[in-house]
């Protein structure tokens, strides 16, 4: 049997995209330099005991995990040492996370498979993580998942096919950053949306987010860097409850409040310009703010500049 | 004026009825919305009262200045009933700028509130309601007597300044927390947010339970049971007079009427004896008490505290994962809105009780220099003169007759009492409100009752939870309470504090007026009574002694046979 360890972003061991799929391995590599949210990922391998009966195409059936069975309670046991040194780490009891896909055709850098595949925000505890996991992988094997690959001429067995178990932080405030105006192109400034709560709201188009323009130049010599400000009227929010998230209505006093200030917008700013200058692109920087501590959540290039 | 210049048109006046003929004080009068306020004054009030009519429109223009709100509200008498009059203070076109400047008054009064009624505005109300204490009214002379009612009606309007400062933020802050809650718990329950702010009892509930711990002692000695409950209730404190057991109960009695007994049946009434005066209502609440001996409100009410904290637990539970900020206004306003839910009652003990009872007292005591020079036949009918005529009194040292007058002044409010006073002048434009007090505002009178479908169903707005099955007894007047059994359910037009002793006989209450925010709702919660509050109508369709079932969740009384 292969080695069933679960190796953690920022790790060397999950740095490999054959290991550990696109997705995961790239966040790793950032988790090596940024404040990324800790996870641990669940790699191909570690499947094949516990039943990935699906990856068989011709009996392709809903895969269950079997805590009873020897290799379940292997897999379960696994997945409840690498909680508990999540909980240490993020310094929550039981820590909510996102579990998510990440496969070898989602290399971060070309079109994801986002939205084909299940992803399960908020799982709380051991058994309801293997759960999730073993769904999750499942979800890779849906007809409609299966011709993608063919279409796209990737592994229609979806080998590599690995589970990220992240941190889902308990976002106060949620923003998509732009190291260059994805609109105009100008590389000048950082252009960022964001919104109160997860970034789901920000990320879907729900809510029309604040918008903070922040100049590079004046970021560099400490003045005000942040140029342009436009509050808008959010009316509803991404929140975490228990088994999942949920779209909320913002609090009327809190709808027109700027959700950033100054010094959180401007550290976005220096943020998304630290991820430029390491990429070498412009990139598309997601993030989130729980206090006063900013976690990188997602970068890849700003695909709409020419 | 300008203020009709609103988009749409103006909407010309109401015709006035012939039977109701209204002689408007000043031309700008017709063009604000005069109606009745059917939770405080449902039904005609004294000449007397323009004393309090004067004070409300004082206090409400004060402390709306204060917080800079966009509303004029006025109270006058007209033909017999006590008219609210709204109008715009500014044009319609500077409503915005001006409501977004109250909106910032406002918020400060939310975070201010509970510190300002400790520290300033209670010990400031002491200190009114120990001015009339001290004042020797039979011994003044009588131009120390007439500069005795000049103070007080100073000293009246300056209470309900007070009274105004703290009410609007503390209904403002109940309303807000309903919202924020429904806003971030995606609650559906209409009432899910109060139990967050019930058990905590309150003044209202205090008399209450101070007549239960009567009753129980009451209820440990024959002697004393059967001197209360064999008697009709004026032969109760004779009864108890005869022996000495029962004279030490009426002594106890006495003292808890002392505290307890300064408010009248109808609410703020100067021409309506208090409860010290005449002790009949407490009397029929003891009875009906003791005739429930195996209930503890007390127990009852912790069980309500306990069950608040449960919930108020189980909603941080659910919001830990939320925004600092979000969870930071939930509980600043939980804070102020369970503030607001105590002080909405006990701020109606401080204020609106004591002093309607003081200025009662203080015109009682012109009163009685008028029964004894024979200007009136009783000294209570000082109700019947209006404010400058009681000071020309007492300045005279109630020389004159004044009977004719009396007679006339009656019959006056008899006439008019059996017209259902109109609503005149010029209506608002329709539309529910949407800035915050409004909306608030909205909470605490009741929204127009919607029509129910069903000719079976009687809508309102939901008061307080559950649901249950009883006897209706329409009860209008505090005089006719004795009539309600226990496990009846109450329909009446209004409940003002001194009804809601009843709320430990009654299985339910149904009131034609009133919101969610209204005394008759928080009580009924405290109580953990199922409400029905606003149907405007329950009254008349609702029949004495059909039976009925009350849903207070869903603000519905179904009519079972």
């Amino acid at each position: 049997m292969a080695n069933l360890e679960f190796p953690w972003l920022g790790e060397q061991g999950a740095h490999d995209p054959r290991s550990v799929g696109g997705k995961a391995a790239n966040l790793s590599l950032l988790a090596a330099d940024f404040r990324v949210p800790p996870g641990f990922c669940i790699p191909s391998a570690a499947f094949d005991a516990v039943g990935p009966k699906s990856r068989d195409l011709d009996a392709r059936e809903q895969d269950v995990w079997a805590p009873e069975t020897e290799a379940g309670e292997r897999f379960g046991a696994l997945i409840g040492a690498a909680y508990s040194l999540l909980a240490g780490k993020t310094g929550t009891p039981e820590p909510g996370v996102a579990v998510r896909s990440s496969g070898i055709d989602e290399d971060g850098q070309s079109a994801s498979l986002a939205g084909l595949h299940d992803t399960f925000l908020n799982v709380v505890g051991a058994h309801p993580i293997a759960d999730a996991a073993l769904k999750c992988l499942a979800s890779a094997f849906t007809d409609r998942a299966i011709a993608y690959r063919r279409d796209r001429g990737i592994d229609e067995r979806a080998a590599g096919l690995a589970v990220l178990v992240q941190y889902l932080v308990p976002a106060d405030v949620s923003a998509v950053a732009f190291s260059a105006d994805p609109v105009t192109g100008d590389r000048s400034q950082v252009v960022i949306n964001a919104n109160w709560g997860l970034g789901e709201s920000v990320a879907s188009g729900t809510v029309t987010p604040d918008t903070f323009t922040v100049s590079k130049t004046d970021m560099e010599l400490s003045g005000t860097p942040v140029w342009d400000r436009t509050v808008s009227d959010k009316a509803s929010m991404t929140v975490p409850v228990p088994g999942g998230v949920k779209e909320v209505n913002v609090p009327k006093m809190m709808r027109s409040m700027p959700c950033l200030d100054e010094g959180k917008a401007t550290e976005i700013g220096q943020l998304a310009v630290a991820l430029e200058q390491h990429m070498g692109y412009a990139v598309d920087v997601e993030c989130a703010f729980m206090g006063d501590v900013l976690y990188l959540l997602q970068c890849r290039p700003v695909t709409t500049l020419a | 004026m300008d203020a009709t210049q609103t988009a749409g048109g103006p909407s010309p006046p109401l015709p006035i009825p012939d039977n109701f003929p209204v002689t408007w004080e000043s031309p700008t009068d017709e063009m604000a919305f005069w109606h009745i306020d059917p939770i405080h004054f449902p039904t005609t009030v004294t000449p007397a009262m323009e004393i309090f009519g004067d004070a409300f429109t004082k206090g409400l223009d004060r402390s709306f200045a204060a917080y800079e709100m966009p509303i004029r509200l006025q109270y006058r008498r007209i033909n017999t009933y006590f008219y609210t009059g709204n109008s715009l203070p500014v044009p319609p076109d500077q409503l915005e700028a001006q409501g977004a400047k109250a909106e910032a008054r406002l918020k400060e009064g939310v975070a201010a509130f509970p510190d300002r009624w400790e520290n300033e505005w209670l010990p400031e109300v002491k200190e009114h309601l120990a001015f009339w204490d001290e004042f020797d009214l039979d011994g003044a002379s009588p131009d120390a007597l007439a500069e005795h009612f000049d103070q007080t009606r100073v000293r009246l309007a300056r209470l309900w300044d007070i009274h105004f400062l703290l009410e609007v933020p503390a209904i403002l802050s109940m309303s807000l927390f309903d919202e924020v809650f429904k806003d971030l718990l995606g609650e559906e329950d209409t009432l899910a947010s109060y139990k967050l702010l019930q058990g905590q009892g309150n003044k209202t509930v205090d008399g209450g339970h101070g007549l239960w711990s009567l009753s129980k002692k009451a209820l440990e000695s024959e002697e004393l049971r059967s001197a209360i409950t064999d008697n009709p209730s004026e032969g109760v404190l004779p009864a108890l007079s005869a022996t000495a057991e029962g004279s030490e109960f009426a002594d106890e009695f006495r003292r808890y009427l002392a505290e307890w007994g300064q408010r009248t049946d109808v609410f703020c009434e100067l021409g309506s004896p208090s409860w010290e005066e005449d002790p009949s209502t407490p009397l029929t609440n003891l009875k009906d008490f003791m005739a429930q001996p195996d209930r503890d409100p007390e127990a009852e009410l912790s069980l309500l505290a306990v069950e608040r904290e449960k919930s108020v637990a189980d909603a941080r539970e659910r919001l830990a994962g939320y925004p600092e900020e979000a969870r930071n206004q939930f509980e600043f306003l939980l804070a102020r809105a369970q503030s607001g839910t105590k002080l909405h009652e006990d701020h109606n003990y401080w204020i609106d009780q004591m002093s309607s009872n003081k200025v009662r007292q203080m015109v009682l005591g012109v009163g009685r220099r008028l029964a004894a020079a024979g200007s009136v036949d009783s000294a209570n009918d000082v109700a019947y003169l209006t404010p400058n005529e009681i000071r020309e009194a007492a300045l005279s040292n109630g020389t004159g007759d004044r009977r004719t007058t009396v007679t006339e002044r009656k019959a006056e409010m008899e006439h008019f009492g059996a017209i259902q006073p109109p609503p005149i002048g010029t209506p608002p434009p329709e539309g529910e409100p949407t800035d915050p007090m409004g909306i608030a505002m909205m909470k605490f009178f009741g929204a127009r009752p919607k029509t129910s479908d069903s000719a079976d169903v009687v809508s309102g707005n939901a008061g307080s939870p559950g649901k249950v099955t009883g006897t209706a007894r329409i009860i209008r007047t505090l005089a006719d309470a004795d009539r309600l059994g226990q496990g009846d359910i109450l329909v009446t037009t209004t409940t003002m504090p001194a009804w809601t002793p009843l709320f430990g006989t009654a299985a339910a209450v149904v009131t034609d007026a009133g919101g969610v925010l209204s005394h008759c709702a928080i009580v009924a919660r405290e109580y953990g009574i199922p409400a029905v509050v606003g149907t405007g109508n329950g009254t008349t369709v609702v029949k004495d002694g059909q039976a009925v079932e009350v849903d207070g969740s869903a603000g519905e009384v179904r009519i079972l046979a």
